[in-house]
């Protein structure tokens, strides 16, 4: 699929595939008995929904777009006379969805989101939806062909919405991973696991989909409340949840540059510290939740430098290691960041000593930690050049910094344009 | 004695609730019949699940989406049976796995008869609307439905309401009832809550394939309000544990956030004060005193008088600090009232930032300087021991009308005298007795 961004640069790609929905739309339109109004009413409500996002902890940009498509194959069916009940109209679906998705291709561009995004969202829904739609109307065909009672076939249409939803999460989270990793270069596990970290929201999403395409046949317009306010509850709750995540990383920021607005550490020195330590941890394979310690940790590595606040101990003199101790001790206090504490405390110690196998207690994030933060130290303090800086690096490579980090710090130096490969 | 006293009353309140629930279920056994057993263990699952995990969805304010459980149960189970089946459920509730942990024995008493009570005539109230529901068609039936579902929400949160402050009232001491004090807000949610339930209730009973795609939603939906509780704990946790340590390395200002935290939460209490506004005051009091934490230590411990020049690095320091802070969208509210809890009541003092000359501090900040100048005398600084409780009144009421708000100072002797806590030396009444003294002992307490 290759880098979406040069992809989309030339103007004959959006048209050619324009083209393309309106005529599989057409081609569908034909091949169904549903009304064109009916149809029509789904794909604008499609459009529409993908301008409303939700907040997802990947940053990828999950709209109700999602909703309004799991809807379609229990709304959308072929109810004439000798049709067996809830077979799904794919003809219809199908049209619906190429118009829907051609008019969110429309919305957004007219709403000037990033061309290369809009394009990468409607193709990984398309192709998501898709599966979908054939797999829920496959299982409910099968279905149809045993010996089900009409009266189960609702309970098969569950079954069936539940493993079609899966399917499409699947490809959805997959294709997300793929197409960031085409722009960003970030290890494909670490952007999947972020994806699926989303789950309850797609979950959310989904579900109220269904829940309103059940409704809707049965119920009419009582539907929207039954499956509206159950999800106006979660979308809340995640507006919630994710707007103290941010909050709770913004204040931990701000109480880690105290040091530094106290002359008492290099200014700007963690922000940099910790902006690098959680691409080396992406590029080395953590896990979302590691990379989050691991930021918290780089963060909070100097804040031990209040201590120096106290003119006696200035006096006394300190070492690297009396830093850190302090910096945990300080860490430690706040509950929930006591595995942060562990990482701080860590961060002077050498990975290996003279005559010693390497430590393999050590945490990853420790090493990172201590090898950025040199890196600064050089950059921005001794006035090293970026190369000299990987040099002091590596030569501490038999002690100090693990050289899978330094290897690693190398990657993301040569990422970021500083040192050519 | 006292001590007596409360057992004797909590013995009489649990065996009270537990006849009256008894008693209640007794009379829906010979009036109505059972509801299908596996429709119960599904709707009694479910209850149980939300009833013992309350979630925090505003300050102090727990919410369960317990009632709405209940009332979906009710009308998927259907007149006849509704009433006994939900009051049978309620039980579940009043077996929460802390009270165990605790080894408390009369809540789960007490509360096994207020809820079998609160159910059993929710949903009997709800039956009524029930009959006439089934006994209508088309939108008349949801309308029935709708009304009495939310009748019988407001029914379920009023007795409900009734017996929890009855039950604290009596047994436990008067502070305690705060977090129940705000009944005006949990009364639309109960209403909404009950709304949504009776409306899924009657849902189930047309399509019940839909009932496990609500129990999804909701169950998302909840574990994100959890993980929303509890990262705003640990946010607060976090800073309070940064300040405390922080603060730790001073000798004569450790504990000093934590008590003005604590006294401006007292008086916000007794200003009846709830929700966010309080949740605000109580941040505003952990971080009035941050900006010190960057200024040099010889400048805060400095004798004498500071020199003009020593006077504006406190200053930039100070308000450095507190910019930070101010970046963080959140925490601006806060920081606004810490750094105007200089400026006095009359307006005049020295104003922080986004402070005009002249303009009244805002309630917040009034309380935030009472709570300072408040901890400031009861405690021993370097300069002087601490001073008596009642000199730090006399001293707060004579500025009382110029620098601090007269309000403010008498919720803070009211707030104290309710918690019956005492602050300060016993005796020294004199800001000159008490910095001799300091100035005998300078050698000991620097340690």
């Amino acid at each position: 699929m290759g880098d979406p961004t040069v992809r989309v640069k030339s103007p004959i790609v959006p048209v050619v595939w324009a083209l393309g929905s309106a005529a599989l739309a057409y081609l569908l339109m034909g091949k169904t008995e549903m009304p064109l109004l009916e149809v029509g009413v789904w794909a604008i409500l499609l459009a529409e929904a993908s301008l409303v996002s939700l907040p997802a902890s990947s940053g990828n940009r999950l709209s109700l777009a999602f909703a309004v498509s799991a809807a379609l194959p229990f709304v959308l069916t072929l109810d004439g006379t000798g049709d067996l009940p809830g077979t799904v109209d794919l003809a219809a679906a199908g049209a619906a969805s190429a118009m829907g998705l051609l008019g969110t291709w429309m919305f957004r561009t007219l709403r000037s989101d990033p061309a290369d995004e809009v394009m990468a969202a409607v193709l990984r829904h398309g192709f998501g939806v898709a599966a979908y739609l054939v797999v829920f109307a496959g299982i409910v065909s099968i279905a149809h062909s045993l010996p089900v009672p009409d009266g189960n076939i609702d309970w098969v249409r569950l079954f069936a919405f539940s493993v079609a939803a899966s399917l499409w999460f699947l490809i959805e989270t997959s294709f997300w991973a793929f197409m960031v990793f085409g722009r960003n270069r970030l290890s494909r596990r670490y952007l999947w696991l972020l994806a699926v970290k989303d789950w309850a929201v797609v979950l959310s999403l989904l579900t109220s989909g269904a829940l309103f395409g059940f409704a809707w046949g049965e119920l009419g317009f009582w539907a929207v409340i039954i499956a509206g306010i159950p999800y106006g509850f979660a979308h809340l709750a995640f507006y919630r949840s994710q707007e103290s995540r941010r909050t709770y990383g913004q204040t931990i920021r701000a109480l880690s540059r105290i040091p530094e607005v106290a002359g008492l550490s290099p200014k700007g020195h963690s922000d940099r510290t910790s902006g690098m330590a959680i691409e080396v941890g992406q590029d080395l394979g953590m896990t979302p939740d590691e990379v989050t310690d691991l930021q918290y940790s780089a963060l909070m590595h100097d804040i031990g430098r209040i201590t120096l606040n106290e003119p006696s101990i200035l006096k006394m003199g300190f070492t690297d290691e009396d830093i850190a101790r302090w910096g945990a001790e300080i860490v430690a206090e706040a509950p929930y960041l006591s595995h942060v504490a562990t990482l701080v405390r860590q961060q002077h110690q050498p990975y290996r000593r003279p005559g010693e196998e390497r430590d393999i207690e050590l945490p990853m994030a420790s090493k990172i930690i201590k090898a950025t933060s040199a890196y600064d130290h050089a950059t921005m303090e001794l006035g090293f050049s970026p190369l000299e800086a990987l040099e002091v690096l590596h030569r501490g490579a038999a002690y100090d910094f693990d050289p899978d980090v330094v290897q690693a710090v190398r990657r993301v130096l040569e990422r970021r344009g500083v040192v050519s490969a | 004695m006292q001590l007596h006293g409360a057992k004797r009353r909590k013995i009489q309140i649990a065996a009270l609730y537990a006849v009256l629930g008894s008693a209640v279920l007794a009379a829906l056994i010979w009036q109505e019949t059972f509801p299908s057993i596996s429709l119960w263990l599904a709707f009694a699952a479910a209850f149980a699940f939300f009833d013992w995990r309350s979630v925090e969805v505003n300050d102090r304010m727990l919410m369960s989406p317990t009632v709405m459980v209940a009332l979906t149960a009710a009308v998927a189970f259907g007149p006849g049976t509704a009433a006994l089946g939900v009051a049978a459920m309620a039980p579940l509730g009043a077996f929460s796995a802390d009270d165990f942990r605790q080894r408390r024995w009369f809540q789960p008493i007490a509360n096994f008869g207020q809820m079998v009570v609160t159910a059993g005539v929710s949903v009997f109230v709800l039956e009524w609307f029930l009959e006439r529901a089934l006994a209508s068609i088309g939108d008349t039936f949801w309308l029935w439905i709708a009304g009495g579902s939310a009748v019988a929400a407001t029914v379920y949160g009023l007795i409900n309401y009734t017996f929890v402050t009855v039950a604290v009232r009596a047994v436990f001491e008067k502070r305690d009832l705060r977090p129940w004090s705000n009944l005006g807000q949990l009364l639309p949610s109960y209403l909404l809550m009950g709304f949504v339930g009776g409306l899924l209730g009657a849902t189930y009973t047309i399509l019940p394939v839909v009932l496990p795609l609500v129990f999804v939603m909701f169950i998302v939906g909840y574990l994100s309000f959890a993980s929303y509780g509890q990262l705003r704990e640990a946010h607060e946790a976090t800073l309070r544990g940064f300040i405390k340590a922080l603060e730790a390395k001073d000798l004569y200002t450790r504990g000093h956030t934590e008590r003005v935290a604590y006294f401006a939460q007292l008086v916000g209490e007794e200003m009846r004060f709830t929700g966010t506004r309080l949740e605000r005051l109580r941040w505003a009091a952990l971080i009035h005193d941050v900006g010190k934490l960057a200024v040099p230590r010889d400048l805060i411990r400095k004798k004498g008088k500071l020199t003009e020049d020593e006077y504006e690095e406190l200053q930039v320091h100070a308000h450095v600090v507190e910019e930070i802070l101010a970046e963080v969208e959140f925490l601006r509210p806060m920081v606004e009232i810490a750094s105007s809890h200089h400026s006095h009541y009359d307006g005049g003092g020295y104003g922080g930032v986004g402070h005009t000359h002249g303009e009244q501090p805002s309630p917040e900040a009034c309380i935030l300087a009472v709570a300072d100048a408040f901890d400031a005398m009861t405690s021993t600084r370097s300069y002087r021991m601490a001073l008596s409780q009642d000199y730090a009144f006399s001293e707060l009421r004579r500025n009382a009308g110029s620098q601090f708000d007269p309000v403010v100072v008498e919720a803070l002797s009211r707030a104290l005298g309710r918690v019956t806590e005492r602050y300060g030396s016993p005796h020294l009444a004199s800001e000159e007795e008490a910095r001799r003294l300091a100035e005998g002992r300078q050698v000991t307490s620097r340690g």
